[in-house]
């Protein structure tokens, strides 16, 4: 079911909570651990939460909040989000107290925030919003689960959704992408991830938030047309068959599609499949990339979705995210993720 | 008794992530919860968990917590006649 994208919040490793702007000074790292730029969360909380709240929880609360003051709303009719790690940092702080003083007596706040729906409920006090209220968490494919959660809801007559994801790169996480050798083994400057020089990816973290409705507003980015999940394709054309196939089901064709948002991350085997795509199949479209602001995460096709939301309503593509140009206006947008084995297709098109 | 007081000050502050004050910021005898620094029901748990894991201390009935979290000083008395 085909929803209206009415109000956008991000808070990533780029400055990305601040509406009014759009990519317009890229932030480069020399390093292979991307991590959030902070907002003024005082403009969000008041001094007694702040104290309180972990990293994730800040800048995830902070990013659903955006989103729902953009659509010019004050409760959304129900919150879905997705993310594949909860709030490791403080479920580490938890666990490692619990263990220092020998099982008997920890602190509540760390237990309070061990949750993986922590977030989506912090959200739900601010707002008041006693609704629907999931958090699911499914590795590569939690945002595109709180996706369909939100088209199902919509499909029972709610509305304003308001749909997010958020992970973040704790220690612990970081350190286990150095042992398997995910990451990239040195420090390099994230704008040049996709490079023929080096092999694996930048690590990365974000939130981003969406209010999807039933109606256009004045606000309105864009339309979110459909998505759809497939678990470890083998090759180039068994995921080729199954973009055409998503295409055909939602009444559009490749020649429809203006651009394409990759997820191509710097890992040169699992991106073997989008690269093939990207110069046999996506011939004529315009290419963009995003791993290289946000880095590399299970839920980075939440970013993905913010960058097609902006391009819609700006009808225009920021330099920093083009990988292929072939000039086209960003009016249908078909954004190809994939986090290891869980790939993703979804379908934007501009009002 | 002072040495006990100001070394709390630095505990109350870390344990409860109090970052905007320092220790001079909170008197001996200013109340902690509501009208004084505002703290609530969480971080009375907290002042419970830093009883027991810095000073050994239970609180035996948390009805007493009203009186003994009343301000620093009273921790400290409290601290000071429970120690082993």
């Amino acid at each position: 079911m085909a929803l209206f994208i009415n109000g956008i919040g991000c808070i990533s490793p780029q400055r990305t909570f601040d509406n009014s702007e759009f990519l317009a000074e890229v932030k480069e790292y020399s390093t292979n651990r991307l991590t959030c730029v902070d907002a003024d969360y005082t403009k969000f909380f008041d001094a007694g939460s702040i104290r309180r709240m972990g990293r994730l929880m800040k800048y995830g609360t902070a990013a659903g909040m955006i989103a729902i003051r953009d659509a010019g709303i004050e409760v959304p009719g129900a919150i879905s989000t997705g993310t594949a790690l909860g709030l490791p940092e403080v479920s580490q702080r938890f666990l490692k107290s619990l263990i220092e003083v020998d099982e008997t007596i920890v602190s509540p706040t760390t237990f309070i925030q061990s949750t993986h729906n922590t977030v989506s409920s912090n959200i739900a006090l601010l707002c008041k919003c006693f609704s629907h209220n999931n958090t699911f968490s499914h590795k590569g494919f939690s945002f595109e689960s709180a996706l369909t959660d939100a088209q199902l809801l919509v499909l029972e007559n709610m509305d304003n959704i308001l749909v997010g994801a958020y992970d973040e790169v704790s220690d612990y996480k970081y350190a286990a992408m150095k042992k398997t050798k995910e990451l990239r083994s040195e420090p390099s400057s994230n704008l040049d991830v996709y490079g023929e020089k080096g092999n694996g990816v930048i690590a990365g973290e974000g939130a981003a938030f969406f209010v999807l409705a039933k109606e256009k507003t004045e606000n309105t980015y864009g339309m979110f047309v459909s998505n759809k999940a497939f678990y470890k394709p083998e090759s180039t054309e068994e995921m080729r068959n199954h973009i055409l196939s998503f295409l055909k089901t939602n009444n559009s064709s490749l020649e429809d599609i203006d651009v394409v948002i990759s997820g191509i991350s710097g890992a040169k085997e699992t991106d073997a499949i989008r690269i093939d795509l990207n110069k046999n199949l996506f011939a004529t479209q315009t290419i963009v990339a995003y791993k290289h602001l946000c880095g590399e995460y299970m839920t980075s096709s939440a970013f993905a979705f913010w960058l097609a939301s902006k391009m819609m309503k700006a009808q225009q593509i920021p330099d920093a995210v083009i990988l292929e140009n072939k000039n086209r206006s960003p009016k249908n947008i078909l954004l190809y993720n994939s986090h290891k084995h869980n790939h993703s297709l979804m379908l934007f098109k501009a009002c | 008794m002072s040495e006990l007081i100001a070394t709390l000050k630095v505990q109350i502050i870390e344990q409860l992530n109090l970052q905007h004050l320092k220790p001079e910021d909170i008197g001996d005898d200013q109340p902690l919860f509501v009208e004084g620094l505002g703290l609530d029901s969480i971080d009375a748990l907290e002042l419970i968990v830093l009883l027991q894991q810095r000073y050994g201390i239970k609180l035996a009935n948390p009805q007493d917590g009203p009186t003994v979290f009343k301000t620093v000083r009273t921790i400290a008395d409290y601290i000071t006649a429970h120690k082993k």
